[in-house]
């Protein structure tokens, strides 16, 4: 059968995205794949399909449960019912019976903690998988925000011989990022496939500040006059709070966004400003993960953001609709610094691997160091993965690295600020690719007519008026 | 409100502790001092309140209330009120919280009822997938559970479930803001919950303020609902295991158990190759806790007796000071007396 006809059957769509076919016939070929395709780009797609012409079970490997469960709903949507999740919400009998029937599941989506059980990886070696797909691939980067020792785990496993294909999908690309995934996973000569990265919608504006001082006031300014829906960027969680008072004050419904807040707090937010009850938000970085809402706007960076590749995911969260949107990114001297201070913030240092190696000479877990407070999760989990591994000395040696390629990351940020070019071909560029066409009003330096794009924001929305309890008990239940 | 709870605890603590004590008994502490303390000063309804509460945020207000001259704090850390401060504590309200009873499980009760009504909110909507509320997934698999035994693929969970809310909240002597905060911390089909921050702006407070009130009006609706257990079977299922009914800590149950078995304090020692004076602990904790445990083979009748006068004649509870009074008795025999409480 014709894969169209295959995709019309088993899914009710008359074409493929970009990059679909693509992916989906080098799979076929039994090539190892690398696809970066944006969240909400029919990502899953690209194993699903397959998955009805190989007659064998496909295997899933996600990070994220939440994820992972919204993937089996969604096939289950979709009339599939030899789907499960081999995961940790299991019962000790439920996951007995699964894997005792492992082979009749048509996809089987697990976690890596999961896969590197034994039972789990013996029942697996026993029998013969069609695919495997390692979602979510920039996990296994140490490049990665998300690093995922339990990730790098798995790449022992799966460079054994006769394994299946491997499909890496990730919705981040850098070019290290890219490197790391091949490396790791053992990947032969893989086909990469790459989404187009120039958003023409967005418009990319820049706005040079003298101080901090005057970039308060513009925001002040420009946040009051102008529509949103929209995300306000900064740095730390302390600005969010900020600026989101401030701005309340002014009669904004904006709220602030960080990882500081509890699970329900976040959620809420983001509940919000999808039913259209916040016209802003104030967020870190924290922001913007899984976020589907496709009015955004304008999205503003106070400060500049670590790398090219965050630039770009957190821009890309404006004009998902397809209609104009405007990106602003404010810049004053010096930003750079702070820029650099805070990226390696989170980087274990070589205090850290000195002291790593004094508790364990001490036998004391070195846990404890996170424990204390003394550096970060995600500092930890690499310190900790690096250490079992290697001596103090080339661990030590790594972390420099670390810091440097982070520093060279800012570097070509600022050089996308500071050029005089156009800024969309600079970024595209950085991506590997050429830019097709410029849109009209396409970045600063090309010129754009700021009164065409922007809405001027309408005074009269209300913030939302708490109704009694008796009629929120109502509506929550009965929905009236 | 966090303010006036400090107050209350300060004021039965007042000259007999150090204002560390305090802030061990609102974390909810599980060590034989606090649990002790507890007892001695009657501060079961604030145990346990606030298990995150963070050392800055209490030295704050302590600092505040120097300041204000209502609290006076030795070097020791040893304090004692002010005429202003007791004149303040007199002035705050009778607070129902049930620390003792739900040491923080007031927030699973919260976390199956949001998972609840976030997925019957979304049947009713007739939308299928969510994002839920609660990632944890022992709240989750709970929540799967209760939805099965009670059928809500039939549809008609909302409007019981909605009865028995009104009916509960309507009956409940709380103010409609309180009804409110809670009912605002629920989400559902378009209906996101409100922030901490949101709703202490609402309410012109502080977000910890917000989170008391909650609390608190949690701890009133599970009583209700245990005390008539009858009325609210949904409600009820939700509170299950819930309330606290072994006092006991762990460790001083396992001593119990030997003890019920008929060891010696000291063959206990020996076989849990533990000190002697945590023993202690555990048999002061029983004597606090278990009403069938006696005293009596480690203290007569006449000793208690007289603990009880000195206590009464110093105005005090302190060991230090009844140790002088009564130098025959040690301390332990000292402690199970006062934890056992006035004969």
């Amino acid at each position: 059968m014709e894969l169209e006809q295959l995709l019309h059957k088993h899914f009710g769509y008359s074409s493929f995205r970009p990059g679909q076919k693509e992916v989906i016939e080098a799979l076929l070929q039994e090539q190892d794949v690398i696809a970066l395709l944006p969240t909400g780009m029919g990502k899953s797609l690209c194993y699903q399909l397959p998955a009805y012409t190989l007659e064998k079970p496909v295997l899933i490997v996600s990070p994220l449960l939440s994820l992972m469960q919204d993937q089996v709903e969604e096939l289950k949507r979709f009339g599939e019912k030899r789907v499960v999740a081999l995961n940790s919400f299991l019962s000790l009998t439920e996951k007995r019976y699964v894997l005792h029937y492992l082979e009749q599941y048509r996809f089987i989506f697990t976690s890596p903690e999961m896969l590197l059980q034994q039972q789990v990886q013996e029942k697996l070696a026993q029998m013969k998988l069609g695919l495997i797909v390692v979602d979510e691939a920039h996990c296994i980067s140490q490049w990665g925000f998300d690093f995922r020792p339990d990730y790098l785990r798995i790449g022992d496993w799966l460079s054994r011989e006769n394994r299946p294909p491997i499909l890496a999908l990730s919705a981040t690309a850098t070019k290290k990022v890219v490197r790391d995934i091949r490396e790791t996973l053992s990947l032969k000569a893989p086909f990469e496939f790459m989404y187009n990265v120039d958003r023409p919608n967005i418009h990319l504006g820049r706005v040079v500040v003298e101080d901090k001082a005057d970039k308060a006031r513009w925001l002040m300014h420009h946040v009051t006059e102008t529509a949103g829906p929209g995300i306000l960027y900064v740095s730390s969680r302390k600005r969010a709070q900020q600026y989101s008072e401030a701005l309340l004050q002014e009669g904004v419904r904006v709220a602030a966004y960080h990882a500081g807040y509890g699970v329900e707090d976040r959620q809420f937010i983001q509940q919000q400003f999808i039913a259209g009850e916040l016209d802003w938000i104030v967020a870190t970085n924290a922001f913007g993960m899984g976020i589907n809402k496709l009015d955004i706007r304008q999205v503003i960076h106070e400060s500049m953001p670590a790398n090219i590749e965050n630039y770009m995911q957190e821009i890309g969260r404006a004009g998902r609709d397809g209609h104009s949107a405007l990106a602003i990114l404010l810049y004053a001297e010096g930003d750079e610094e702070l820029a650099k201070f805070v990226v390696t913030g989170d980087l274990p240092t070589l205090h850290h691997v000195d002291r790593y190696q004094e508790l364990l000479s001490q036998q004391i877990q070195p846990i404890q160091m996170l424990k204390n407070g003394e550096l970060s999760e995600t500092a930890f989990r690499v310190l900790d993965y690096w250490l079992q591994r290697e001596s103090s000395e080339q661990v030590k040696v790594r972390l420099n690295h670390l810091a440097l390629e982070k520093y060279n990351a800012v570097n070509e940020m600022l050089q996308i600020i500071q050029t005089k070019d156009c800024i969309r071909e600079h970024l595209v560029g950085y991506f590997g690719q050429k830019l097709q066409k410029k849109p009209e009003n396409c970045c600063e330096n090309c010129g754009i007519h700021y009164d065409v794009i922007k809405k001027v924001r309408l005074k009269e929305k209300k913030k939302v008026e708490m109704a009694t309890w008796e009629s929120r008990l109502q509506q929550l239940l009965m929905g009236n | 409100m966090f303010h006036q709870i400090l107050l209350q605890i300060f004021q039965k603590l007042n000259k007999e502790r150090t204002i560390s004590a305090a802030y061990h008994v609102l974390r909810g502490k599980r060590s034989g001092q606090t649990i002790q303390d507890i007892g001695l000063f009657q501060l079961h309804q604030y145990f346990g309140l606030l298990p995150k509460l963070s050392r800055t945020t209490f030295d704050e207000a302590v600092n505040l209330f120097m300041q204000n001259s209502w609290l006076n704090v030795q070097e020791s850390g040893h304090f004692y009120m002010e005429t202003l401060g007791l004149q303040r504590a007199q002035q705050t309200p009778t607070f129902f919280f049930d620390g003792w009873h739900y040491r923080g499980n007031e927030h699973v009760f919260f976390a199956r009822l949001s998972l609840i009504v976030q997925s019957l909110s979304h049947q009713a909507a007739a939308v299928r997938t969510f994002s839920p509320i609660s990632r944890d997934t022992m709240i989750q698999a709970w929540v799967r559970t209760f939805l099965q035994a009670h059928h809500y693929k039939e549809g008609h969970l909302q409007q019981q479930l909605l009865t028995e809310c009104n009916h509960v909240l309507t009956i409940l002597p709380v103010s409609d803001a309180s009804k409110q905060l809670v009912l605002y911390r629920l989400s559902g089909y378009q209906l996101p919950g409100w922030t901490w921050q949101q709703l202490a702006d609402e309410r012109k407070e502080t977000v910890l303020d917000s989170q008391l009130a909650f609390i608190e009006t949690l701890h009133i609706l599970l009583n209700e609902v245990h005390q008539k257990i009858d009325d609210y079977p949904l409600l009820g299922h939700v509170a299950e295991g819930l309330k606290v009914k072994i006092l006991l800590t762990d460790s001083a149950q396992q001593t119990a158990q030997l003890y019920e078995q008929g060891y010696s304090m000291e063959q206990i020692v020996q076989m849990r190759k533990l000190k002697q004076s945590t023993i202690e602990d555990h048999f002061v904790e029983l004597a606090m806790y278990e009403p069938n445990f006696s005293i009596g083979p480690f203290v007569s009748y006449d000793e208690a007796q007289k603990v009880w006068q000195a206590s009464k004649q110093y105005q005090t509870k302190k060991l230090k000071i009844l140790h002088e009074a009564l130098n025959d008795m040690s301390y332990f025999q000292l402690r199970l007396v006062l934890a056992k409480g006035e004969v």
